[in-house]
Protein backbone atom coordinates (compact mmCIF):
# COMPACT_ATOMS: atom_id res chain seq x y z
CA UNK A 1 0.00 0.00 0.00
CA UNK A 2 1.07 3.55 -0.35
CA UNK A 3 0.72 6.51 1.93
CA UNK A 4 0.26 9.36 -0.52
CA UNK A 5 -0.51 11.63 2.41
CA UNK A 6 3.21 11.60 3.25
CA UNK A 7 4.11 13.08 -0.12
CA UNK A 8 1.44 15.73 0.06
CA UNK A 9 0.31 17.88 2.97
CA UNK A 10 -2.48 15.63 4.15
CA UNK A 11 -2.12 14.35 7.69
CA UNK A 12 -3.25 10.86 8.62
CA UNK A 13 -2.01 9.46 11.90
CA UNK A 14 -1.69 5.71 12.21
CA UNK A 15 -1.69 3.66 15.34
CA UNK A 16 -0.88 0.00 15.71
CA UNK A 17 -3.33 -2.01 17.72
CA UNK A 18 -3.52 -5.75 18.17
CA UNK A 19 -6.95 -7.06 17.35
CA UNK A 20 -7.77 -10.73 17.16
CA UNK A 21 -10.65 -12.25 15.23
CA UNK A 22 -13.01 -14.39 17.20
CA UNK A 23 -14.15 -17.39 15.22
CA UNK A 24 -17.60 -18.55 16.16
CA UNK A 25 -18.58 -21.85 14.60
CA UNK A 26 -19.35 -25.38 15.60
CA UNK A 27 -17.10 -27.26 13.18
CA UNK A 28 -13.70 -25.99 12.17
CA UNK A 29 -13.99 -27.20 8.57
CA UNK A 30 -17.11 -25.03 8.13
CA UNK A 31 -15.11 -21.93 8.92
CA UNK A 32 -13.68 -19.85 6.11
CA UNK A 33 -11.68 -16.65 6.28
CA UNK A 34 -11.33 -13.60 4.07
CA UNK A 35 -7.77 -12.34 3.70
CA UNK A 36 -6.75 -8.92 2.37
CA UNK A 37 -3.25 -8.82 0.85
CA UNK A 38 -0.84 -5.92 0.54
CA UNK A 39 -0.44 -4.31 -2.87
CA UNK A 40 1.57 -1.28 -4.01
CA UNK A 41 -1.43 0.64 -5.36
CA UNK A 42 -4.10 0.96 -2.71
CA UNK A 43 -3.99 4.04 -0.50
CA UNK A 44 -3.69 3.57 3.26
CA UNK A 45 -6.45 6.12 3.80
CA UNK A 46 -8.74 4.38 1.30
CA UNK A 47 -8.19 0.89 2.77
CA UNK A 48 -8.84 2.25 6.26
CA UNK A 49 -12.11 3.83 5.13
CA UNK A 50 -13.20 0.67 3.27
CA UNK A 51 -12.62 -1.36 6.45
CA UNK A 52 -14.54 1.19 8.51
CA UNK A 53 -17.49 1.54 6.18
CA UNK A 54 -17.85 -2.13 5.16
CA UNK A 55 -17.05 -3.91 8.44
CA UNK A 56 -18.38 -1.15 10.70
CA UNK A 57 -15.08 -0.84 12.58
CA UNK A 58 -13.84 2.21 14.45
CA UNK A 59 -11.18 4.27 12.72
CA UNK A 60 -8.61 3.03 15.24
CA UNK A 61 -9.39 -0.63 14.59
CA UNK A 62 -9.55 -0.14 10.81
CA UNK A 63 -6.17 1.62 10.83
CA UNK A 64 -4.60 -1.15 12.91
CA UNK A 65 -5.80 -3.78 10.44
CA UNK A 66 -4.69 -1.68 7.46
CA UNK A 67 -1.23 -1.40 9.09
CA UNK A 68 -1.15 -5.17 9.52
CA UNK A 69 -1.84 -5.64 5.79
CA UNK A 70 0.93 -3.17 5.00
CA UNK A 71 3.63 -4.50 7.34
CA UNK A 72 2.76 -8.24 7.51
CA UNK A 73 1.65 -8.48 3.88
CA UNK A 74 -1.86 -9.68 4.74
CA UNK A 75 -4.58 -9.67 7.35
CA UNK A 76 -7.59 -11.87 8.08
CA UNK A 77 -10.49 -9.42 7.99
CA UNK A 78 -13.49 -11.71 8.47
CA UNK A 79 -14.47 -15.31 9.12
CA UNK A 80 -17.61 -17.38 8.78
CA UNK A 81 -19.40 -19.63 6.33
CA UNK A 82 -18.23 -19.96 2.73
CA UNK A 83 -21.19 -18.00 1.31
CA UNK A 84 -20.61 -15.12 3.72
CA UNK A 85 -16.94 -15.03 2.75
CA UNK A 86 -17.90 -14.93 -0.93
CA UNK A 87 -19.94 -11.82 -0.16
CA UNK A 88 -17.04 -10.21 1.73
CA UNK A 89 -14.47 -11.03 -0.97
CA UNK A 90 -16.80 -9.71 -3.66
CA UNK A 91 -17.18 -6.47 -1.68
CA UNK A 92 -13.39 -6.14 -1.30
CA UNK A 93 -12.94 -6.76 -5.05
CA UNK A 94 -15.56 -4.15 -5.86
CA UNK A 95 -13.39 -1.67 -3.90
CA UNK A 96 -10.27 -2.82 -5.75
CA UNK A 97 -8.68 -4.53 -2.74
CA UNK A 98 -6.81 -7.79 -3.31
CA UNK A 99 -8.79 -10.30 -1.24
CA UNK A 100 -8.91 -14.10 -1.18
CA UNK A 101 -10.85 -16.72 0.77
CA UNK A 102 -9.83 -20.08 2.17
CA UNK A 103 -10.79 -22.62 4.80
CA UNK A 104 -9.71 -21.52 8.25
CA UNK A 105 -6.49 -23.17 9.40
CA UNK A 106 -5.18 -23.80 5.87
CA UNK B 1 -4.75 20.57 -11.57
CA UNK B 2 -6.26 21.30 -8.16
CA UNK B 3 -6.96 18.56 -5.65
CA UNK B 4 -10.44 17.78 -4.36
CA UNK B 5 -11.75 20.00 -1.61
CA UNK B 6 -15.10 20.40 0.10
CA UNK B 7 -17.28 22.99 -1.61
CA UNK B 8 -21.08 23.40 -1.31
CA UNK B 9 -21.66 19.88 -0.04
CA UNK B 10 -19.56 18.21 -2.73
CA UNK B 11 -15.93 17.38 -3.46
CA UNK B 12 -14.60 19.64 -6.21
CA UNK B 13 -11.32 19.31 -8.12
CA UNK B 14 -10.12 21.46 -10.99
CA UNK B 15 -8.57 20.13 -14.19
CA UNK B 16 -7.70 22.12 -17.28
CA UNK B 17 -9.02 20.98 -20.66
CA UNK B 18 -5.94 18.91 -21.47
CA UNK B 19 -5.93 17.21 -18.05
CA UNK B 20 -9.65 16.42 -18.36
CA UNK B 21 -9.10 14.92 -21.80
CA UNK B 22 -6.24 12.72 -20.57
CA UNK B 23 -8.11 11.48 -17.49
CA UNK B 24 -11.32 10.90 -19.49
CA UNK B 25 -9.32 8.96 -22.06
CA UNK B 26 -7.71 6.61 -19.54
CA UNK B 27 -11.09 6.08 -17.84
CA UNK B 28 -12.65 5.20 -21.19
CA UNK B 29 -9.73 2.82 -21.87
CA UNK B 30 -10.34 0.94 -18.61
CA UNK B 31 -14.08 0.85 -19.40
CA UNK B 32 -13.24 -0.64 -22.78
CA UNK B 33 -10.94 -3.18 -21.14
CA UNK B 34 -13.72 -4.29 -18.75
CA UNK B 35 -16.80 -4.01 -20.93
CA UNK B 36 -15.48 -4.46 -24.45
CA UNK B 37 -17.36 -1.35 -25.52
CA UNK B 38 -16.47 2.32 -25.80
CA UNK B 39 -18.17 5.01 -23.72
CA UNK B 40 -20.05 7.58 -25.76
CA UNK B 41 -21.35 5.09 -28.32
CA UNK B 42 -25.06 4.37 -28.39
CA UNK B 43 -24.92 0.60 -28.34
CA UNK B 44 -28.60 0.14 -27.36
CA UNK B 45 -29.84 1.73 -30.57
CA UNK B 46 -27.77 -0.32 -32.98
CA UNK B 47 -27.69 -3.67 -31.23
CA UNK B 48 -30.08 -6.38 -32.35
CA UNK B 49 -31.47 -8.86 -29.81
CA UNK B 50 -29.17 -11.50 -31.24
CA UNK B 51 -26.13 -9.29 -30.77
CA UNK B 52 -27.16 -8.55 -27.20
CA UNK B 53 -27.55 -12.26 -26.52
CA UNK B 54 -24.08 -12.94 -27.88
CA UNK B 55 -22.66 -10.16 -25.74
CA UNK B 56 -24.13 -11.79 -22.64
CA UNK B 57 -22.83 -15.18 -23.75
CA UNK B 58 -19.35 -13.71 -24.20
CA UNK B 59 -19.58 -12.25 -20.70
CA UNK B 60 -20.63 -15.63 -19.36
CA UNK B 61 -17.82 -17.44 -21.12
CA UNK B 62 -15.32 -14.89 -19.90
CA UNK B 63 -16.47 -15.47 -16.32
CA UNK B 64 -15.49 -19.15 -16.38
CA UNK B 65 -11.76 -18.63 -16.15
CA UNK B 66 -9.22 -16.05 -14.99
CA UNK B 67 -8.83 -13.07 -17.34
CA UNK B 68 -5.74 -13.40 -19.54
CA UNK B 69 -4.84 -9.71 -19.38
CA UNK B 70 -2.85 -9.13 -16.15
CA UNK B 71 -4.42 -5.66 -15.83
CA UNK B 72 -7.93 -7.12 -15.82
CA UNK B 73 -6.76 -9.79 -13.37
CA UNK B 74 -5.71 -6.98 -11.03
CA UNK B 75 -9.24 -5.57 -10.87
CA UNK B 76 -10.97 -8.98 -11.00
CA UNK B 77 -8.48 -11.08 -9.02
CA UNK B 78 -8.50 -14.79 -8.35
CA UNK B 79 -10.39 -15.28 -5.06
CA UNK B 80 -8.77 -18.60 -4.14
CA UNK B 81 -5.36 -19.16 -5.78
CA UNK B 82 -4.90 -22.56 -4.10
CA UNK B 83 -8.36 -23.92 -4.83
CA UNK B 84 -9.42 -24.04 -8.48
CA UNK B 85 -12.99 -25.12 -7.69
CA UNK B 86 -13.58 -22.30 -5.20
CA UNK B 87 -11.94 -19.74 -7.51
CA UNK B 88 -14.02 -20.77 -10.54
CA UNK B 89 -17.25 -20.85 -8.54
CA UNK B 90 -16.54 -17.39 -7.15
CA UNK B 91 -15.80 -16.00 -10.60
CA UNK B 92 -18.92 -17.56 -12.12
CA UNK B 93 -21.11 -16.11 -9.34
CA UNK B 94 -19.60 -12.64 -8.99
CA UNK B 95 -17.71 -11.53 -12.09
CA UNK B 96 -20.63 -10.31 -14.24
CA UNK B 97 -21.89 -8.12 -11.36
CA UNK B 98 -18.41 -6.86 -10.50
CA UNK B 99 -17.71 -5.94 -14.12
CA UNK B 100 -21.05 -4.13 -14.42
CA UNK B 101 -20.49 -2.21 -11.16
CA UNK B 102 -16.99 -1.14 -12.17
CA UNK B 103 -17.98 -0.11 -15.70
CA UNK B 104 -20.93 1.93 -14.43
CA UNK B 105 -18.73 3.81 -11.93
CA UNK B 106 -16.25 4.61 -14.69
CA UNK B 107 -19.05 5.77 -16.98
CA UNK B 108 -20.30 8.25 -14.34
CA UNK B 109 -16.83 9.81 -14.05
CA UNK B 110 -16.34 9.83 -17.81
CA UNK B 111 -19.60 11.72 -18.27
CA UNK B 112 -18.68 14.24 -15.53
CA UNK B 113 -15.33 14.89 -17.20
CA UNK B 114 -17.02 15.50 -20.54
CA UNK B 115 -19.00 18.42 -19.15
CA UNK B 116 -17.74 21.93 -19.82
CA UNK B 117 -15.60 23.90 -17.39
CA UNK B 118 -12.57 23.15 -15.24
CA UNK B 119 -14.50 21.94 -12.19
CA UNK B 120 -14.91 18.23 -11.53
CA UNK B 121 -17.69 18.10 -8.96
CA UNK B 122 -18.32 14.81 -7.15
CA UNK B 123 -21.49 14.75 -4.99
CA UNK B 124 -20.89 13.51 -1.43
CA UNK B 125 -22.83 10.28 -2.03
CA UNK B 126 -20.70 9.48 -5.12
CA UNK B 127 -17.33 10.15 -3.48
CA UNK B 128 -16.59 6.53 -2.51
CA UNK B 129 -17.69 5.09 -5.86
CA UNK B 130 -15.46 7.68 -7.55
CA UNK B 131 -12.54 6.71 -5.29
CA UNK B 132 -13.18 3.04 -6.10
CA UNK B 133 -13.18 3.79 -9.85
CA UNK B 134 -9.92 5.74 -9.48
CA UNK B 135 -8.50 2.68 -7.70
CA UNK B 136 -9.45 0.46 -10.65
CA UNK B 137 -7.83 2.87 -13.11
CA UNK B 138 -4.67 3.03 -10.97
CA UNK B 139 -4.59 -0.80 -10.72
CA UNK B 140 -4.63 -1.03 -14.52
CA UNK B 141 -1.91 1.61 -14.88
CA UNK B 142 0.14 -0.16 -12.18
CA UNK B 143 -0.14 -3.45 -14.09
CA UNK B 144 1.05 -1.73 -17.28
CA UNK B 145 3.92 -0.16 -15.29
CA UNK B 146 4.86 -3.50 -13.70
CA UNK B 147 4.23 -2.31 -10.13
CA UNK B 148 3.98 -5.57 -8.19
CA UNK B 149 5.59 -4.56 -4.90
CA UNK B 150 5.96 -1.45 -2.74
CA UNK B 151 9.62 -1.37 -3.87
CA UNK B 152 8.56 -1.24 -7.55
CA UNK B 153 6.46 1.83 -6.72
CA UNK B 154 9.47 3.48 -5.01
CA UNK B 155 11.64 2.80 -8.08
CA UNK B 156 9.02 4.36 -10.38
CA UNK B 157 8.91 7.42 -8.13
CA UNK B 158 12.70 7.83 -8.40
CA UNK B 159 12.64 7.29 -12.18
CA UNK B 160 10.08 10.07 -12.59
CA UNK B 161 12.10 12.42 -10.38
CA UNK B 162 15.21 11.76 -12.49
CA UNK B 163 13.28 12.38 -15.71
CA UNK B 164 11.84 15.61 -14.28
CA UNK B 165 15.30 16.83 -13.27
CA UNK B 166 16.57 16.04 -16.77
CA UNK B 167 13.64 17.95 -18.30
CA UNK B 168 14.19 20.94 -16.00
CA UNK B 169 17.87 21.00 -16.95
CA UNK B 170 16.78 21.00 -20.58
CA UNK B 171 18.82 17.95 -21.45
CA UNK B 172 17.06 16.01 -24.18
CA UNK B 173 17.39 12.27 -23.77
CA UNK B 174 19.51 12.62 -20.65
CA UNK B 175 17.18 10.36 -18.74
CA UNK B 176 17.58 6.64 -19.36
CA UNK B 177 13.89 6.11 -18.59
CA UNK B 178 11.48 5.32 -21.41
CA UNK B 179 9.39 8.52 -22.03
CA UNK B 180 6.16 6.53 -22.32
CA UNK B 181 6.84 4.98 -18.91
CA UNK B 182 7.48 8.42 -17.43
CA UNK B 183 4.27 9.75 -18.94
CA UNK B 184 2.17 6.82 -17.64
CA UNK B 185 3.91 7.06 -14.29
CA UNK B 186 3.12 10.77 -13.98
CA UNK B 187 -0.51 10.09 -14.86
CA UNK B 188 -0.55 7.35 -12.20
CA UNK B 189 0.89 9.76 -9.62
CA UNK B 190 -1.59 12.50 -10.52
CA UNK B 191 -4.52 10.09 -10.09
CA UNK B 192 -3.02 8.89 -6.79
CA UNK B 193 -2.82 12.49 -5.59
CA UNK B 194 -6.41 13.20 -6.69
CA UNK B 195 -7.69 10.06 -4.96
CA UNK B 196 -5.84 10.91 -1.74
CA UNK B 197 -7.45 14.36 -1.69
CA UNK B 198 -10.84 12.76 -2.33
CA UNK B 199 -10.24 10.42 0.63
CA UNK B 200 -9.44 13.39 2.85
CA UNK B 201 -12.87 14.72 1.89
CA UNK B 202 -14.59 11.35 2.45
CA UNK B 203 -12.90 10.80 5.82
CA UNK B 204 -13.35 14.34 7.15
CA UNK B 205 -15.84 13.13 9.76
CA UNK B 206 -14.55 9.59 10.38
CA UNK B 207 -13.97 8.67 14.02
Amino acid sequence: MIDASRTYPVGVSTQQQGVTDVVVATRLDDVWVTIVWNDPVNLMSYVTHVFQSYFGWSRERAQARMQEVHTEGKSVVSSGGREKMEIDVQAMHSFGLWATMQRSGQ
Amino acid sequence: MRAFEARNGAAVAELDAEERAVVARVIADVGLLLAGEAFGTQREQVETPEEELFRHLRGFEAALSDPEDPAVLRILPNAAPDDREVADEFRRLTEPDLRATKVERLRVIWEALNEDGPEWEVPADEAMSTAAALTDVRLVLAARLGLDTDEDADVLHREIEMAEHAMEAGVEGASSVNPERVWLGMLYQALTWLQESLMTYVMRDDV
